[in-house]
């Protein structure tokens, strides 16, 4: 009982990480319809530039986050400025193919300032641990469940209220007419973008303070996927219900199925669910079908 | 189909051909010439890279014909010719069968299971299905980390490749048999997309939805395109797996998916003479990169960091990956094509 609860806790933390992640892909997917491949290498290289501002410069938190803020930001606006800009109405394979391209280089640049690969953040929550019921709980966990829950909520107030986000919004549902309105949609775009880094540094941070800075953060990156593609492609609403889910099946088939099964199948499992998915309901819990004319 | 001035198509059959005037025939043979007689004026270590070029170019192709034919985007391949490699070291290695079943079993069972991945392809199509066939990479190693017949984590050994009493055991005579399939598969390419399953293909990669309604049946073409593509993937992994005489699930890994992604974007998507160009530019790329320029360099400047050999390459590739896609996003195939146009009407090139 107590073992079970402990997996349903971390479970639910992961998997709101994975809905965090998530949320950028859908932030870009939505507005530009640009699958971004690269999503698990940004993770991994604002963790490791938290890490330089924290461990190597020896910053204090409350300047070092800004900082790892900044550097998302400038992280996607340049991704967007030089990579995707050029692609624009390009067709689907380039704009994929090229977001990969630029996975592959942010690997090449971690390999090349941050050689040894595996490293821990500092602690950034308390030690202590809680005791819910039976379960004792390290209090990292529920700290990463608020800080995602303050980030949704943060996130859905400016797609309701700010102009930026309207306007997003309004570039995702049609293009042409945002166009014909005077909204600038490359800029709308490059806004995605950035905001998209941040929020996959904010989750990138999070998973790495819990669970070390490693290559698999790539790998975290394309669990996050399974989310989106449970959540349907263009739900925030789907990601954020999605991400708790698949970070469940990942804790309690981690904890329960490894004796029936090989090990590290836990690592497995959002990948399994998202051929289940596609073969079931492509279009994910909340997606849009698409309807297509020829 | 332009042609030099001055010579015309007098039936089908001419009109057809593959290859058309003497000059053509000339070209062909003397290439044929040159490529088989290698083994004689290169070394070992280069043969070695032909030989490597072959094999990876042999899965391009079925890459090519997936992805530039038809259009069902697979960001998985390194794990269809995983596939490969593993039924043709289980079979040759566990089972002792010959050769030769060994490679045909593992084309075919990559095809199948490359059948069960492309399913959803029915469905869905563009980032849905890269998504699938990246779950498909990740399953496939897992799988053969953890299975006990494949030798998990410890790898697998494989005998050399043999067909009768002669043994393929020196780079010269491994080169003869991978430049042989290659020459096949190249030839079965070409070809392919001059049938009516090509022309489907590339009438599915045109615009599906369209292509239903004119009677070609998805369902059939889809999948045969993913059988297609992951057999060739198969062939390419056993004879890697016969080349290097040793398998381990790290060869395979995803940026290696990424890589051949790469390869048949900067060749030219759906073209026959793309992958070559793709495949021969990234694999001596790589070569020249990891053997020559980055221990030069790193004795030259002693002040580089310690990242830098290995994180050079990933960061040239994903730029040049990057570049062909933003400056030259029809790849070398297309220079290729205007090089030839500006050839055959020099010097009036109006």
């Amino acid at each position: 009982m107590a073992e079970l609860l402990q997996f349903i806790i971390t479970g639910i933390s992961v998997g709101m990480v994975y809905a965090l992640i998530a949320l950028g892909f859908a932030l870009i997917w939505k507005s530009s319809s640009v699958a971004n491949l690269a999503l698990g290498q940004i993770v991994l290289v604002s963790s490791w530039f938290t890490y330089s501002m924290l461990v190597q410069a020896k910053l204090p938190v409350y300047i070092a986050f800004p900082l790892v803020i900044l550097f998302a930001l400038f992280l996607g606006w340049v991704i967007e400025r030089f990579a995707l800009r050029p692609l624009i109405a390009q067709p689907i394979l380039s704009l994929i193919t090229v977001t990969l391209g630029i996975g592959y280089f942010i690997e090449g640049v971690i390999t090349f300032i941050w050689p040894w690969s595996v490293d821990a953040l500092p602690r950034l929550f308390p030690k202590e641990v809680v005791h819910i019921g039976p379960a004792v709980i390290s209090q990292e966990y529920l700290w990463v469940i608020g800080i995602c829950l303050i980030v949704f909520i943060l996130l859905t107030l400016f797609f309701r209220y700010h102009r930026m986000g309207i306007a997003m919004r309004a570039t995702a549902d049609d293009q042409m007419a945002v166009q014909a309105c005077g909204i600038p949609v490359t800029r709308v775009f490059s806004t995605s973008w950035m905001f998209a880094c941040v929020v996959a540094a904010i989750g990138g941070i999070l998973i790495s303070s819990i669970g070390g800075i490693t290559n698999g953060l790539v790998e975290t990156g394309l669990k996050a996927f399974s989310v989106v593609i449970l959540g349907g492609l263009d739900s925030f609403v789907g990601a954020i219900i999605a991400g708790p889910i698949i970070g469940l099946c990942e804790s309690l088939g981690g904890g329960y199925l490894t004796q029936f099964l090989w090990s590290g199948v836990r690592d497995i499992i959002p990948f399994i669910i998202i051929i289940i998915v596609m073969v079931i309901k492509p279009y994910g819990l909340f997606g849009e079908k698409r309807i297509e004319r020829i | 189909m332009s042609l030099p001035c001055g010579i015309r198509n007098y039936n089908y059959a001419e009109d057809m051909a593959i290859i058309r005037t003497k000059t053509h025939w000339a070209l062909l043979i003397a290439f044929l010439i040159i490529i088989f007689t290698m083994p004689l004026y290169f070394s070992n270590y280069w043969l070695g890279v032909f030989n490597l070029i072959g094999i990876t170019l042999i899965a391009a192709i079925g890459l090519n014909i997936l992805v530039g034919y038809c259009g069902q985007l697979s960001i998985g391949h390194a794990g269809f010719i995983a596939v490969g490699a593993y039924t043709a070291a289980i079979l040759t290695n566990r089972l002792e069968m010959p050769f030769l079943v060994g490679l045909i079993g593992a084309g075919l069972v990559s095809g199948f299971i490359g059948i069960i991945f492309g399913l959803p392809s029915v469905r869905v199509k563009g980032f849905y299905l890269a998504i699938t066939t990246i779950a498909a990479q990740f399953i496939i190693v897992w799988v053969i980390n953890h299975w006990s017949l494949t030798g998990g984590f410890n790898g697998i050994k494989v005998p050399y490749a043999s067909i009768g009493d002669l043994v393929f055991r020196s780079e010269s005579s491994q080169f003869y048999l991978i430049i042989t399939i290659a020459a096949l598969c190249v030839f079965f390419a070409k070809n392919l997309t001059r049938t009516k399953v090509g022309r489907a293909f590339i009438a599915i990669r045109d615009n599906d939805l369209a292509a239903e309604v004119m009677g070609i049946s998805l369902l059939y073409y889809k999948l045969l395109a993913f059988f297609i593509g992951c057999f060739f993937a198969g062939i390419a992994g056993a004879l890697l797996a016969h080349w290097i005489g040793f398998l381990n699930a790290e060869q395979f890994s995803f940026t290696e998916s990424i890589l051949y992604i790469g390869m048949i974007i900067i060749g030219g998507l759906g073209t026959t003479i793309g992958p070559i160009f793709g495949v021969v530019f990234i694999r001596i790329l790589q070569q020249v990169l990891t053997v020559n320029l980055v221990p030069f360099l790193e004795n030259t400047f002693t002040m580089l960091p310690a990242g830098f050999a290995t994180g050079v390459t990933p960061m040239l590739f994903g730029l040049v990956i990057v570049l062909f896609l933003i400056l030259e996003p029809r790849g070398i195939a297309h220079r290729w094509g205007l090089f030839k146009s500006a050839y055959r009407l020099w010097p009036f090139s109006y």
